[in-house]
């Protein structure tokens, strides 16, 4: 048999094939994420800092339902297992997968991000409110995760106390004031030297925190933001009890007075008459009311906890009666009732059931019980893991931790 | 945004270019017809009847046609001479007839086949073309119709389901229109999928599956978008040593699809009806006697484990959330041809099923029309279209707060109460809420494509194959206005687009050298273009009642989009060398380009290389009891591609501050990422014996997976929370497929013929770097080395039947996830050449299921199989430690009551089951009965008519698809349920 089809045409077939093929230019479509280096210019400035913005809402919203029963401020009444850790103070690193890596996420989303906008903005850095806002996110993360965590573990480095957090959240409030102030921003600049006070008393410098402290009005709040407008910006807190039933009130030390507006809750009857149950089908179901939409802001730094701090401060240094003056000017701004705690002891007691009011659900009771626990004040964390261990993730994952 | 692409033009010209080039070289096509006729019909050696569907080719020549219902053909354009006509058909043994042809004269050639399932000269369609079976150096499992044409099936994947060796078919859901999860050869991938590819008519069409629906936590899957009445037969290639050819992707098998075609000859036209129930009987563990509480919704059974009596007002008059629903199956076709070569077989079909809840439901309907004709001497075109467009209604399943299993499972505990109970001491719940719910996926599905082959001089065949697939689905959850749980409402929607565009062109030619040998060259090449366009909205708080749309709700969202596009293209080589017809060595190399790889990384070479010898045409080879066996072995390599962009860093651009534009960490990228590459080597036998009443295919595979690309968890404080598809790992997977099949009995009155396929799965994680991959922690299903792929790993209770207090161990290996041994029995019983009884069973063994519901309601008090022992807990702790006395460890364990005990992991529970998938009774009505037709049968049959497990969940075969579906856990899904139907069939 003869054929037209020869070893040659064969080739032949093969390199148009091959040619036809090296003519097509296979990359590929696939619009949404952006490319690191597309952020690598001024335009993108706003957004990369409304995300260290988002990035912290998005770890604090997800936390302070976890971090309220692990502090006692809540009560488990659900079915999701890792709550039920929490609550019992039992908690592990397969727990905090989600919470370590979105805390980790907010602290790099702005420390990052300002390098970037140093890259990006040039001489341009120094002047910018955003560089402000980022410096400040970058703080609040940073203290988010110190007041939290019980270990320090850097882009993926080796493991550090905590306190790394608090050392690098100072500096980050100070850039943050510094740029606010010569920018004339004064919210900026208060919140930056409320969360300062924070950090530097967490530190053992209360002189310096009383400073800083006293420079914020009563009134002030600075918050985390959370909107209805995407899932992704909801408080979740008010997801877990307003959608769900998964915490409650009920059976914590803030179930006993409805009359605390720092501590709003109220109960829900079934049609029997019952007060309804959890998710849980068994634990009463008393909803919290501080956050009522799942828009509900959390707030970062407020003026009233500034004024515990300078009485905390005060109190350290035995200092009753101003003490006791600044916890009542707290409550006075509440329309509360004044206390008069005769001696150190007593009204130290009388400091924490205030900073437990104030500060209640916004994720800072732990650090609060953490200190106090280690000073002999406080005993709720016997017997109780302190602190969210480093996840199970970053254990499997940071070959440093080893 | 990241941007394209092949370049459109290069394309087209690509394109134009092979057609121009085949057309260029077909001087026929401007001949005109000649030659001679050749007619006949073929028949069932045993019962005499006709057998439809038929190959029968003129020898030496692309000439052929199939038989129709009557079991006649007419082959015209035969050149004269003496020609030999062969017919063939899977499950015969072929016959060949030598007949004499005139020009314009017309010759007779009828043929009387008898049943041998294993013919070595059996045509099985490869990536270079048709190819005997007998040159093959792997194993193909065909499916042929006749062999479901009278089972109860609803799709392609009932179909598929314990028919093959080497074939898992998981049910997934008890909702009617879900895929179910396919596997073939078990899992070779942790990260890219183990869907095996598909083809119907040569045309690949999407192998995935929807979006899943946020209610119903089910999807629906394509591949059941061929009605089982238009399929002629299904070939399975199961590994890459046979799939190489195929191209990238191609690791986890390949399934072809051929439907059926016209014949020439008058319109023959075929009808099915079936009507039937679907029926569900206890729900859940034997001993509760509500059965979940769907059995008995009404009555004094219903209270918890802990006392708590509830009612609830909204239960069904039946005293039962079970209801029987009606099934419906209508189909109509019509196939024939005319003498000069045009073929058609058009149909229709409509089907619909009801859930056996108050909601839920499958409707579909479409049409096919499948065209060929021969326009010139050995040009072939034929050009097959189908549109099936489907709506399914899903009830609240799985992993919902408003799910069916969830919620009434659940007792008092439900999460709808509310009033209107008559005794107001008792927890009132009102179940029926939750049906309100209005959950549906509805979906258009068109697939169109031409085949152009075209064979100039008998060694020569070149083949073109363009098509489009094209799915679009609407994957709506409606929350309504005042529903019980959510009473301002949510709408959920997605809608989701995938289209591939299919361009495979092939070339073989033969060519003769020495006194023995027979060269094929085959070249060829494809080009796959796969796009999704998917956008999932969301709109919240509804001002009021009615219908609402996206637009009702006062929040809305977009929650994501994903526009992608990915381009796959590749050529093959192959040399095939045979001796003597009876010895084949086969050698190819495919070479591959993925846009997804990223411009560094290059083509990827896969060669293969297998070998097959039918010893038994040697001399020497004793033909006492075996006539054939064909040895055979096989190594190649296939591989897959990671996603587009995953080798990127990338940020997610997401809404903050209120609704303001923002970016946060996505992806930290890995820009040395490459395809993950599997190499397969397989050895086996067929053979036939007993005067070919036994047959059996015997194969060993051995799969070793490099480079596996796994999705490799990057340290959160980098910043960057999900993990980073990397290759770092390897995987093994081994296993023995045996295929026996055997003609019991061959009388005139009664005919028996008993089937079985064996197959074990056998995969283990090989190096992974030392890491533990966690797939979903909830579900504990982990990857770890030296474990089955995925394995359950948790908490595990070291003494469980002892009658003492639960001893643990912490981070034990659980079980294998899929199961390890699937053994499918059938028989088929024939008599008096009228009646037939086909059963088909299937053991499943080796896997297992996390009863996630039994963990969730033993908490709750809710879970029956725990009332005792969780009684006994509560006189223990109350100071009777001895109430525990009669209760084991597992129990203890299991059913306790502390919160801090409590483990997913300790129900993670064997999934073996035995299912009698498929029973039926056909008549096959005598042709004196028939007026006006020539064939008629009455089927009266059952599907999942029982179950046999230890699984103490509703259904070993479930999973939420929703949460994961590489691993599986039965959160709250409804179980498979059973069907019962009576089918008419006639053709005229």
């Amino acid at each position: 048999m003869t054929s037209r089809f020869t070893p040659r045409w064969y080739a032949g077939a093969t390199l148009l094939g091959a040619l036809l093929l090296g003519a097509c230019d296979f990359t590929v479509t696939n619009p949404g994420p952006v490319q690191d280096s597309q952020l690598n210019t001024p335009s993108a400035m706003p957004a990369l800092v409304n995300g260290m913005s988002g990035d912290l809402s998005f770890a604090l919203g997800n936390y302070i339902d976890r971090g309220a029963l692990f502090a006692g401020e809540l009560t488990h009444s659900g079915n999701f297992a890792a709550e039920g850790h929490f609550y019992r103070g039992t908690v592990t690193s397969d727990d905090v997968i989600g919470d370590w890596g979105r805390m980790q996420t907010a602290r790099f989303s702005a420390e990052d991000g300002l390098r970037r906008m140093q890259q990006v903005l040039g001489s341009g850095f120094e002047t910018s409110p955003l560089t402000a806002r980022a410096y400040l996110y970058g703080g609040f993360a940073n203290r988010f995760l110190g007041e939290n965590v019980c270990t320090g573990v850097i882009d993926g480095g080796p493991a550090q106390s905590d306190s790394v957090y608090f050392v690098r959240a100072e500096s980050l409030f100070t850039r943050a004031y510094t740029i606010a102030t010569a920018l004339k921003v004064d919210s900026l600049a208060k919140a930056a030297l409320a969360g300062r006070a924070t950090v530097r008393a967490w530190q053992g410098n209360w002189t310096g925190a009383a400073a800083d402290a006293a420079q914020v009005p009563t009134a002030f709040a600075y918050n985390a933001i959370f909107s209805t407008n995407t899932p992704r910006e909801n408080n979740d807190l008010a997801v877990q009890t307003i959608s769900r039933r998964e915490t409650t009130v009920w059976d914590t030390p803030w179930d006993s007075t409805r009359s605390d507006p720092r501590t709003p809750w109220d109960t829900v009857k079934t049609t029997a008459g019952k007060v309804q149950t959890g998710q849980d089908g068994k634990t009463p179901f008393f909803r919290q009311k501080k956050y009522t939409s799942l828009g509900s802001l959390v707030p970062l730094a407020k003026g009233t906890e500034m004024l515990l701090l300078r009485a905390e401060e005060r109190l350290r240094a035995n200092d009753l009666p101003t003490a006791v003056t600044l916890i009542n000017q707290e409550r006075a701004f509440y329309k509360l009732p004044a206390v008069a705690p005769t001696t150190v002891d007593a009204a130290y007691t009388q400091l924490e059931a205030e900073r437990g009011a104030v500060l209640w659900l916004e994720g800072r009771r732990l650090w609060d019980l953490r200190r106090w626990f280690v000073e002999g004040k406080n005993d709720f964390l016997a017997n109780r893991d302190k602190c969210v261990p480093i996840s199970s993730t970053e254990l499997g994952s940071n070959p440093n931790l080893n | 945004m990241i941007r394209p692409h092949l370049r459109p033009t290069a394309l087209r010209r690509a394109a134009l270019a092979v057609v121009l080039s085949l057309l260029s070289a077909s001087p026929a096509l401007a001949q005109r017809r000649e030659g001679g006729t050749v007619t006949g019909r073929v028949t069932d050696r045993a019962s005499g009847e006709a057998l439809v569907a038929v190959q029968v080719v003129v020898e030496g020549t692309r000439l052929g046609q199939v038989t129709g219902d009557d079991g006649r053909y007419t082959i015209v354009g035969v050149p004269s001479g003496t020609r030999r006509i062969t017919a063939r058909r899977i499950g015969y043994v072929q016959e060949t007839r030598t007949v004499t042809v005139a020009d314009a004269g017309t010759v007779t050639a009828d043929f009387a086949l008898a049943h041998g399932a294993v013919a070595l000269s059996e045509v099985v369609v490869t990536a270079t073309g048709e190819q005997r079976t007998r040159e093959l150096g792997n194993a193909v499992s065909t499916i042929d119709s006749s062999v479901f044409a009278n089972a109860p099936i609803r799709n392609t994947q009932d179909l598929l389901t314990a028919r093959a060796t080497g074939v898992t078919v998981l049910q997934n859901s008890g909702q009617p229109g879900s895929g179910g999860t396919i596997r073939l050869r078990g899992v070779n991938s942790i990260s890219q999928g183990n869907d095996p590819l598909i083809y119907v008519d040569g045309v690949r069409i999407y192998n995935g599956r929807t979006s899943t629906s946020v209610s119903g936590r089910q999807s629906v899957a394509p591949l059941n978008d061929i009605d089982p009445a238009d399929i002629d037969r299904v070939e399975i290639v199961k590994g890459p040593a046979a799939t190489t050819l195929y191209g990238t992707e191609a690791s986890g098998g390949v399934i072809q699809i051929f439907t059926k075609h016209g014949t020439s000859g008058k319109p023959q036209w075929s009808a099915e009806v079936t009507e039937g129930v679907n029926n569900m009987g206890h729900v859940g563990p034997a001993s509760d006697p509500t059965g979940l509480f769907f059995n008995e919704c009404r009555g004094p059974d219903l209270v918890n484990g802990l006392g708590v009596k509830f009612e609830d007002p909204t239960c069904p008059a039946s005293g039962s959330w079970l209801r029987n629903a009606a099934v419906q199956r209508y189909s109509l076709g019509v196939r024939g041809g005319s003498p000069d070569g045009f073929r058609y077989f058009v149909s229709s079909n409509y089907a619909s099923e009801g859930a056996v809840l108050p909601t839920g439901g499958n409707t579909d309907g479409g049409v096919r029309a499948n065209l060929g004709f021969s326009p010139a001497r050995g040009l072939n075109v034929s050009v097959n279209s189908s549109l099936l467009k489907r709506t399914v209604t899903w009830y609240p399943d799985g992993n919902s707060a408003n799910g069916a299993l969830l919620n009434i499972s659940r007792g008092p505990g439900s999460n709808f109460k509310g009033a209107g109970c008559s005794d107001p001491t008792l927890v009132c719940v009102l179940n029926d809420s939750l049906f309100a719910l209005n959950s549906f996926t509805t979906t258009n599905h068109f697939v169109t494509g031409g085949v152009v082959t075209y064979t100039p001089i008998e060694q020569l065949t070149n083949r073109l194959a363009v098509g489009y697939d094209y799915n679009d689905a609407d994957i709506s959850s409606i929350v309504p206005f005042g529903y019980l749980r959510v009473p301002t409402g949510t709408y959920y929607q997605t809608l989701w687009n995938r289209t591939l565009i299919t361009v495979d062109a092939a070339s073989s030619l033969k060519h003769p050298f020495g006194a023995n040998f027979l060269s094929t060259t085959s070249v060829g090449g494809q080009l796959f273009d796969s796009r999704l366009r998917s956008t999932d909205l969301e709109a919240d708080n509804f001002s009021g009642p009615g219908e609402p749309t996206l637009i009702s709700g006062s929040l809305r969202t977009i929650n994501d989009v994903s526009q992608q596009r990915v381009i796959n293209a590749g050529f093959f080589a192959q040399q095939e060398v045979g001796w003597r017809d009876r010895l084949f060595v086969i050698a190819g190399l495919r070479v591959d380009g993925n846009s997804a790889f990223g411009k560094s990384f290059g083509l990827q070479a896969y060669p293969k290389v297998s070998a097959s010898y039918v010893i038994s045409d040697e001399d020497f080879f004793p033909k006492h009891y075996v006539e054939t066996l064909k040895l055979r072995g096989a190594l190649g390599e296939s591989g897959k591609a990671p996603g587009a962009f995953d080798a990127v860093r990338t940020y997610d651009p997401v809404a903050a501050e209120n609704g303001q534009s923002a970016f946060t960490p996505s992806q930290i990228g890995n820009p040395n990422l490459g395809p993950e590459r599997t190499r397969e080597t397989e050895l086996g036998f067929d053979l036939t014996a007993l005067e070919s009443r036994l047959s059996v295919g015997y194969t060993y595979y051995h799969q070793h997976t490099i480079d596996a690309l796994i999705p490799v968890s990057q340290p959160p404080s980098l910043g960057f929370s999900n993990p980073q598809l990397t290759n770092v790992g390897e995987l093994f997977s081994s296993g023995n497929e045996l295929s026996v099949a055997l003609d019991v009995l061959r009388r005139d009155n009664v005919g028996l013929t008993a089937r079985t396929q064996f197959s074990t799965f056998n995969s283990k994680a090989g190096n992974l770097g030392g890491q533990t991959i966690t797939i979903a922690a909830l579900s504990r299903s982990y990857v770890r080395e030296g474990l089955p792929v995925p394995a359950y790993i948790g908490k595990r209770v070291t003494n469980p039947n002892d009658y003492a207090d639960p001893i643990y161990e912490d981070d034990a290996f659980l079980g294998a996830t899929f199961p390890t041994r699937i053994i499918s029995p059938s028989l088929s019983l024939t008599l008096f050449r009228s009646v037939t009884i086909d059963a088909l069973g299937e053991f499943q063994r080796g896997g297992h299921l996390l009863n996630a519901m039994a963990y969730q309601n033993a908490f709750l008090n809710s879970w029956q199989p725990c009332y005792a022992a969780q009684n006994a807990m509560r006189q223990a702790a109350a100071g009777d430690a001895s109430a525990l006395a009669g209760f084991t460890a597992l129990q203890r364990a299991r059913c306790t009551l502390s919160g801090t005990e409590r483990d997913y992991s300790l129900w993670v529970e064997s999934s073996d089951f035995f299912k009698l998938r498929q029973l039926s009774l056909t008549y096959d009505v005598p042709a004196r009965f028939l007026r006006g037709a020539h064939s008629a049968s009455l089927t009266f049959a059952g599907r999942n008519l029982y179950t046999s497990t230890k699984y103490s969940g509703t259904d070993p075969e479930v999973a939420d698809q929703r949460d994961n579906s590489f691993s599986r856990r039965d959160y709250y899904v409804f179980p498979t349920y059973r069907s019962f139907t009576a089918s008419l069939r006639l053709g005229f």
